[in-house]
């Protein structure tokens, strides 16, 4: 084990006091705007942008932090990029020389895993925006570039961050509005889709100057000590928010463990605990009982770890609201350097969604004693990521596509969960029409249904995971990132679990392989790939479940006269 | 199914027209002789149980018999679509689908509406799973046929239907916008098995990929289809009795309007006709006025909906979302956020002071309506600030202002407010505020710069914001036209009928690909108008950058080459996005439209005559110096005569008020429109 070393996260007001007297309308009036320019900027993106990665399944974040790097506002994206965006633009200005060597029209990329959380084809842009000569705030875009080099164009099989990609440790790509050629040369040389990467750069260095733009526009409009004061009045309103929810929790410390399958290297099983503290109004995360970092690539960068914690949380008591800095002052993590959440470099964290998805749901099940209403029982738990690449038979141009895949959800005490929603972390992923997919790639998708019966028996029943049927037209790879294959997910108050995820492949010459994190599966033209996605787990015993809603759900076959027999002695119809 | 409206009756009097709007609490309609003369208007509660009631009704009260049976058309925009779907209550849809792909409708594209709430449900599916059935059969996206239709499992379906109930059938088959014949196959077999009920079929609906977008439409169109035609029947009978023989026209959510058969056919496609008509007559507005770029700014009770019209034209849309289901139909890009004149104000858990979404609706309404509401509304803010002249409403509502303050001042204390006065200036502020928002994110999105526009005031409070509005987005041209009240329904006697078609073919873009959207382009535009008496035909492109998904809609002209096209897609680019990009253009969608117009006149429709201008003063609410001050308060006839008047200044009429602000000059201009002007930049 490591040393006995711990590291606290935590988010101080940067300027005490300075909010109070500032006007409560002109406060709900830029709060308002900020929000309102996070979305443009998100739009922006979305509209211009060249990867299915970020227009369809928009795995991206964009986000404004002030002078102070506390975050004015995140639009509604990727949830598992909360608040993350705040360590990396810290990194990047330190890296091209601190705030002094900044300069308006600069443009910074950053995608050191240690200072985005992610992988390094998440690359972000920071653009500091000026008013005047004040350096008032950033813009941030974080988005997963297609390929940006590393030994596959997705790894679960990495051994140091070395392997995973071309790592930009913060250079300017626009120096004053002059783009840099080197830089954007060693990008392009670097990646197997240079293309696709070129429209996403202009596209991300658009938005976020158009934020700028949306940002300055507002500082002007009310002046910036004006400005200042409100944000810090809007912090303090976001802070008194959450710590009104939290202190309804009842004080206490809630622990939960659970087991990852295999770090993709090692095949052995890797256990974990957390545990989650309540006291007074502030909650905090202690991940200090988390194992040694892995020798393969699920470990996961401290960014990433104070994300699936906030995210957490904010799934309980967020009520809605847009997430500001204020927001997060409430919750601490508490972690220990060379851990699985806290992992020194060069340790490999490609997959490094793997262990925040999971400490997602962990953290929830922890508090379930505290909150038995609340919280649901476990989804299908993981993103279930696929990546395919090869070169098309016709015209040999490379083509790559990815994207997540939806799982059924917990039921809760209120209700049956919900069939195939994307997880947690990827809540506002959007999954891709087989239509579009078959215009774009050489595949044919033969069966994308809700599986019957796999729903977590229960009061309430588990939400119905999805069987999906590829065939494959030309001979390709397939990069399988699965995660909870072997753990069911969990059923609460005497519901039963739901099923794992799992992927199996039937070769043309009859064979058959399961795999679940598997980097360059070679698929022969013909190969039929089976995706099958975890589905819910009940709450509540089965043996409460009313009779008519039982028959209900043998009507509509999302189970069948055996299950019903076995789960709630429901003779057949 | 393609009868056109006659352009002339052959009538020696002079014909009239009829525009009849029915919105949530009243039916408006406004009838107009084509001769000139005023404008009859009337008002009569919306009977949503049986809505011809209320149009007839309303008919019986201002129409008089000679004017309905010298009608020409009667211009009609519904929401019977609308309540069917969010009341449920429409046809059992029974789904058929191709193997593989009965969930489509259910497994959606499982992602959130709010992405942060932990116990999101997706609204059940409009056809239950036990009526979605599968047929053994696969088209390829080339349009090839990978396997054949077996026959035997349609009609397996069909006895399921039957025993379960089914009155419609809806057929989404995969791939099927670009290959037809096995959807044309089904709904032949399903006829001679003696399937007399109806059918929607998804090729007929949208000629677009996308399988679960195609599948909601056709499924909607199958939903609606039952609600839609016996209320046009009753309608057209109930008008047939009182003499009226002209054409009923239905205004669609893609803008124009769709003659009764043509409705009966596609009924999803008026899902979102209400505020069309508001954006049609901002067309007419900016191209009488001769203004390149106009801002809608109308607001209700509820809403604030804004349009950007460039060039006279309202901007489409081609998918929409209704209840959470997207629908592939042109759509006039209106937006609407949460802030009316009923918006609810509240103080929020940390102490800040909040604007809407929630509204106190048409019932009980504003406290100072005096109708049982006592939370504070955005209304109940403008007249405690003297925006609004104390007293009686058209509708018979009296304003009370003690009533407003009583409402307002609650609120002052847990926000950190002095009194009731501090609080309305906050809520009109912050609901100037949202509405600025929401003008700029339609704006930014068309690359255009709010500053170089005019803002069009309109709706029962649109003219009471739009200096603010203007304020907050620098703008120094605003114009309240005639009518501006009731400015939707008048928007109604100016719609033109218009038909659109598509049909996806997504080819790398050269002179073959041009030459074949052309092709493709003439058969559709062959089917909306057989025989071929549309006047104004046009064709459209969906072009993007080959590698993209979002693409940008162009006009295609009748003489232009590739090379023409890709430069005009390029420019248009570069405007829109700030960024132009290298790389090859690639063809997504062919889009048609065959309009025909149906107005005699491109003038603004006059308002009224006053019978009496007036001339008051009275104490308003200066938001620049902060602080009350004494401004004159005259009626538009008034103001008309007397000239520019400086604000701040009310100017009053029937249906609403103008607030004009400190730094604007007020005058009426020969159309009759109320011209505000920001002095410091005229």
């Amino acid at each position: 084990m490591s040393s006995g070393e711990t590291v606290l996260t935590r988010c101080t007001d940067a300027r005490p006091g300075l909010g109070q007297g500032a006007d409560p309308v002109t406060t709900e009036i830029i709060r308002q705007g900020l929000n309102a320019a996070a979305d443009h900027m998100k739009s922006a993106l979305i509209r211009t942008s060249f990867s299915p990665i970020i227009y369809e399944a928009l795995d991206f974040a964009v986000a404004f932090y002030d002078a102070d790097l506390c975050m004015l506002a995140q639009a509604p994206t990727l949830p598992a990029f909360m608040g993350t965006l705040g360590f990396c633009v810290r990194e990047a200005v330190t890296a091209v020389g601190g705030v002094a060597a900044l300069r308006p029209g600069d443009v910074v990329l950053y995608n050191d895993p240690y200072g985005t959380g992610s992988h390094p084809q998440d690359a972000a842009m920071v653009v500091p925006i000026f008013v005047d000569d004040d350096l008032v705030a950033y813009s941030v875009i974080k988005a997963h570039w297609l390929d940006i080099g590393g030994k596959d164009p997705y790894c679960t099989d990495t051994v140091d961050v070395f392997q995973e990609g071309t790592i930009f440790p913060g250079v300017k790509l626009y120096d004053a509005g002059n783009r840099v050629d080197g830089i954007y040369r060693m990008i392009l040389a670097n990646s197997r889709l240079p293309d696709a990467v070129i429209g996403d750069i202009n596209a991300m260095v658009a938005g976020a100057r158009a934020g700028g733009e949306a940002l300055t526009r507002l500082v002007r409009r009310h002046g910036l000590d004006v400005f200042r004061r409100c944000v810090a009045r809007m912090y303090d309103h976001g802070e008194s928010l959450i710590r009104a929810w939290f202190s309804r929790l009842p004080d206490g410390r809630y622990r939960a463990d659970s087991i990852i399958d295999w770090d993709g290297v090692v095949d052995e099983p890797v256990p974990f605990a957390l545990e989650v503290h309540v006291e007074g109004s502030t909650v905090r995360v202690d991940y200090t009982g988390a194992p040694d970092q892995r020798p393969g690539p699920i470990n996961c960068p401290l960014p990433s770890t104070v994300a699936a914690s906030r995210l957490a949380v904010a799934y309980l008591a967020g009520a809605g609201e847009a997430p500001n800095e204020g927001h997060f002052r409430a919750l601490e993590v508490l972690t220990r350097p060379g851990t699985l959440f806290h992992p020194v470099s060069p340790a490999p964290c490609f997959m490094y969604g793997i262990p925040s998805d999971h400490a997602i749901e962990l953290i929830l099940r922890a508090l379930a004693p505290a909150l038995p209403d609340a919280v649901p029982a476990a989804s299908g738990g993981d993103i279930n990521a696929l990546v395919w690449w090869g070169t098309r038979e016709a015209g040999g141009t490379p083509w790559a596509d990815g994207a997540p895949h939806p799982v059924g959800q917990g039921a809760t005490a209120a209700a049956d969960g919900a069939n195939a929603l994307m997880y947690l972390s990827e809540s506002a992923t959007r999954f891709t029409p087989a239509e579009i997919w078959e215009v774009r790639n050489p595949w044919r998708i033969e069966r994308c249904a809700l599986a019957v019966d796999s729903g977590g028996p229960g009061r309430h029943r588990g939400g119905l995971g999805l069987d999906l049927s590829f065939r494959m037209l030309e001979d390709c790879y397939l990069t399988s990132a699965l995660a909870r294959t072997r753990l069911l997910p969990w059923g609460l108050r005497g519901g039963q679990p739901g099923r794992p995820n799992g992927l199996t492949v039937e070769y043309p010459d009859g064979r058959t392989a399961s795999y679940d994190l598997r980097t360059r599966v070679a698929l022969p033209k013909g190969a039929l790939v089976h995706l099958r996605t975890g589905s819910g787990g009940g709450y509540g015993d089965p043996a409460d479940r009313p009779a008519e809603l039982v028959r209900a759900d043998l009507a509509d076959g999302y189970i069948t006269a055996q299950h019903a027999r076995r789960w709630y002695g429901q003779a057949t119809p | 199914m393609n009868q056109r409206p006659a352009p002339s009756r052959g009538k020696t009097d002079p014909s009239t027209v009829i525009g009849v709007d029915i919105g949530g609490t009243f039916t408006d309609l406004v009838l107009r002789d084509e001769a000139g003369g005023d404008i009859v208007v009337a008002k009569e509660p919306t009977t949503p149980e049986h809505p011809e009631r209320g149009v007839l009704a309303a008919i019986d009260r201002a129409v008089g018999s000679d004017a309905l049976a010298r009608c020409r058309y009667l211009m009609h925009g519904t929401t019977v679509g609308l309540n069917a779907l969010l009341e449920r209550r429409g046809a059992t849809v029974g789904l058929l689908t191709t193997r593989g792909f009965r969930d489509v409708l259910e497994i959606r594209r499982g992602d959130r509406d709010d992405p942060y709430d932990l116990y999101w449900r997706p609204p059940a599916p409009l056809v239950p799973r036990r009526l979605r059935l599968e047929v053994d059969e696969r088209i390829a996206a080339d349009g090839s046929v990978v396997a054949g239709l077996d026959e035997a499992s349609v009609q397996h379906a069909l006895d399921t239907f039957r025993r379960d109930g089914v009155d419609s059938i809806a057929v989404v088959l995969l791939h099927a916008y670009a290959n037809p014949d096995h959807e044309l196959r089904i709904e032949q077999l399903l006829r001679n098995c003696g399937w007399d009920g109806d059918i929607s079929l998804s090729h007929r609906v949208s000629g677009e990929y996308r399988e679960y977008e195609r599948t909601t439409t056709t499924v909607v169109d199958a939903f609606v289809r039952r609600r839609m035609g016996p209320y046009l029947s009753r309608l057209s009978q109930g008008l047939a009795d009182r003499g009226f023989s002209g054409d009923l026209l239905v205004t669609r959510s893609g803008g124009g309007a769709l003659t009764l058969p043509e409705v009966e056919q596609r009924p999803f496609e008026t899902i979102m006709s209400g505020p069309v008509a508001g954006a049609a007559a901002l067309g007419r507005l900016a191209q009488r006025l001769e203004l390149p770029i106009v801002i809608g700014a109308d607001v209700g009770g509820t809403s604030f909906d804004t349009v950007v019209i460039e060039d006279g034209r309202a901007p489409l849309l081609f998918e929409g979302r209704v209840e959470g289901m997207p629908l592939q139909s042109p759509w006039v890009d209106v937006r609407s956020i949460g802030a009316g004149g009923g918006s609810l104000a509240f103080v929020d858990e940390g102490g800040l002071l909040r604007v809407g979404p929630r509204s106190a609706g048409a019932d009980p309404g504003p406290a100072c309506y005096q109708r049982g509401g006592s939370r504070p509304t955005v209304t109940d803010a403008a007249l405690v600030l003297g925006m609004l002249v104390p007293g009686e409403l058209s509708g018979g509502v009296r304003l009370s202002v003690e009533r407003a303050r009583e409402a307002l001042e609650p609120l002052a204390a847990p926000s950190g407010l002095d009194d009731a006065v501090d609080v309305a200036e906050g809520v009109v502020r912050i609901a100037a505020a949202h509405m600025a928002q929401a003008i700029r994110g339609i704006t930014v999105e068309r690359g255009i710069d709010p500053r170089t526009a005019t803002i069009v005031g309109f709706g029962g409070a649109g003219p009471l914001f739009s200096c603010l509005v203007a304020d907050e987005l620098d703008v120094a041209h605003v114009v309240i036209p005639p009518n501006a009240g009731n400015f939707s329904a008048v928007g109604l006697l100016s719609s033109d009928a218009t038909r659109n078609a598509a049909r996806t073919v997504v080819t790398p873009l050269d002179a073959a690909a041009l030459e074949r959207a052309r092709a493709v382009a003439t058969g559709l535009l062959d089917e909306l108008d057989p025989s071929g008496t549309v006047p104004f035909r046009e064709v459209q492109l969906d072009l993007r950058f080959q590698g993209q998904e979002h693409a940008l809609t162009r006009g295609l002209a009748p003489d232009a080459g590739v090379e023409d096209v890709v430069t005009d897609f390029r420019r248009e680019y570069g405007r829109v996005f700030g960024h132009g990009l290298p790389g090859p253009v690639e063809l997504v969608t062919v889009r048609v439209s065959a309009r025909t117009p149906l107005s005699v006149t491109t003038g603004l429709v006059p308002a009224p005559r006053e019978s009496a201008p007036t001339s008051d003063t009275a104490k308003v609410w200066c938001f620049s110096r902060r602080d009350w001050t004494e401004a004159d308060v005259v009626s538009r006839g008034e103001l008309a005569t007397r000239g520019p008047l400086p604000g701040p200044l009310l100017v009053v009429e029937p249906t609403t008020t103008t607030y004009v602000s400190l730094g604007f000059l007020a005058e009426v201009d020969g159309e009759d429109c109320l011209i505000l002007t920001r002095k410091d930049c005229p």
